[in-house]
């Protein structure tokens, strides 16, 4: 058996508890010490997303402009920016199926905190105003959460360090919206609707981004029906009961926000999800699986 | 983008695996250095007395199981703890650092486990994760590397942070 080099190239597999969940980074292509250095980068940016966009720090980007933006133009870090941006996109292309103001919603069901506000009215994600200089500006009181982008988004950005300080391949998983890049072939295994113990085998992804959106931990029983994180956000309704959602797109934050799109009308997503390259599939409790596209022609 | 199915054809039923999840991202030396590079580290566990462990829980708002605390002192005056959390579903070994001044400077996880079975409660079989030396790898089911769809929440985790910090402050932070 050969000694190893001195320089030679290694695996590393990281976790730190981030973003509210366990976020592991692999990577692989360089010298131990190097790829140490770009790991610990890409956590640096991930903690970055999660401080700025966080509901829950009343310090945070996001809690500002809930706060302020109503009555004035908010300046706001250049991550929040593109996530916003990105976020407005999507409501607009979605027609409202995607929307970041409804936090309301999500406070009424006990799964954001505070109370919502007495005047504020359905979601209405059209009336957030993207002003030059990184400035927000809300046309009607709103209260936004990017629960739904955000982590995606964080991903993202990992990446994006992760590329920057050289390495060659590698992964990023937040809970379940990961992306991979480079020669990293992943393969990924999605969890059972509501059996968190059960696991299939959905395929392998190299160089793009996929991720699920299921209640299986985010759901309550509140007044013996099941409410989740998944809001139709057009009436405010639970949606994608017992379904577990998985979309495959080229970056994690639009995985991540077109889960909900799918949730909320997995028809009416079929030509949202053309128009961004992506592809999706539910799983029902039964383990079947439904490809929101034209079967592949790929054999396993 | 790329992407190969497990199965090729639209609304077939997939076959569930239900084995356990489980990764050892670090041995106990290996956190050390990714928290310390190149810091010598004296063992300075300790045994928190019964007045102690109650300023602990009230302050943290966290349940102490044991009295007994796994922490190592740098050469730089920096502490190194070593603890672990039992979820109902998931055990989860991490390292916090604390700088001089009882900040935080770094969380690792070592190892995550999740089950579904009852194994995760048996002494026993909990304590194969603890201690674990860089000559003693675990043996870890290899199968399913990424699972998408939430993974176990970091509560617990960040929960004992919090009681680190409270446990800093109350037995070690004079020294």
């Amino acid at each position: 058996m050969k000694p190893p080099l001195p320089n030679a190239e290694a695996r590393l597999r990281r976790a730190r508890p981030l973003l509210g969940t366990v976020v592991e980074i692999q990577v692989s292509g360089l010298a131990p010490a190097q790829l140490e250095r770009a790991i610990s980068r890409a956590f640096a940016a991930i903690t970055h997303v999660q401080m700025v966009m966080s509901f829950h720090d009343p310090a945070s980007d996001l809690s500002r402009i809930n706060r302020l933006a109503a009555r004035r133009a908010v300046r706001v870090d250049a991550a929040t920016w593109t996530v916003l941006r990105h976020a407005r996109a999507l409501t607009r292309v979605s027609e409202g199926r995607f929307d970041p103001s409804i936090a309301p919603i999500l406070q009424r069901w006990g799964l954001l905190p505070g109370v919502p506000h007495p005047r504020q009215p359905e979601t209405n994600g059209s009336a957030i105003c993207l002003l030059p200089g990184r400035r927000v500006r809300f046309l009607a009181p709103l209260t936004l959460d990017l629960g739904g982008i955000a982590k995606g988004y964080a991903v993202d950005r990992a990446v994006a360090v992760l590329r920057r300080a050289g390495v060659p391949a590698g992964l990023v998983n937040a809970g379940g919206d990961l992306r991979v890049f480079g020669n990293h072939a992943a393969p990924v295994h999605v969890r059972h609707p509501t059996k968190p113990g059960l696991f299939f085998p959905l395929g392998e992804l190299r160089d793009g981004a996929l991720a699920t959106s299921a209640l299986t931990y985010s759901g309550k029983i509140q007044q013996g029906t099941a409410t989740g994180a998944l809001v139709d956000p057009r009436n405010g309704t639970a949606c994608g009961q017992n379904l577990s959602i998985t979309v495959l797109a080229r970056s994690a934050w639009l995985a991540d926000a077109l889960t909900k799109v799918v949730a909320v009308d997995p028809a009416a997503a079929r030509p949202i999800l053309a128009r961004y390259g992506a592809r999706a599939v539910i799983l029902d409790t039964q383990g079947r699986a439904d490809w929101l596209d034209t079967p592949l022609r790929h054999v396993a | 983008m790329r992407f190969t199915p497990a199965l090729a054809t639209a609304a077939t039923a997939l076959v569930g695996s239900t084995s356990g999840y489980a990764v050892e991202y670090l041995t106990v030396a290996q956190a050390q250095q990714t928290i310390f590079p190149g810091a010598t580290f004296t063992d300075a566990s300790l045994r928190l007395t019964p007045e102690q462990v109650k300023f602990v829980s009230q302050k943290s708002g966290a349940r102490l199981r044991s009295p007994d605390i796994h922490v190592w002192r740098t050469n730089t005056g920096s502490w190194f703890f070593l603890d672990e959390v039992l979820g109902k579903h998931e055990f989860i070994t991490y390292a916090v650092g604390l700088d001089a001044k009882g900040a935080v400077c770094g969380v690792e996880i070592l190892v995550y486990k999740e089950s579904y079975g009852q194994q995760v409660q048996n002494p026993k079989w909990r304590a194969q994760f603890t201690g674990k030396t860089a000559a003693s790898p675990l043996k870890l089911d290899e199968d399913i590397q990424n699972i998408s769809g939430a993974t176990l929440s970091s509560r617990h985790v960040m929960e004992g942070v919090k009681r680190i910090l409270a446990i800093h402050e109350t037995a070690l932070a004079q020294r």
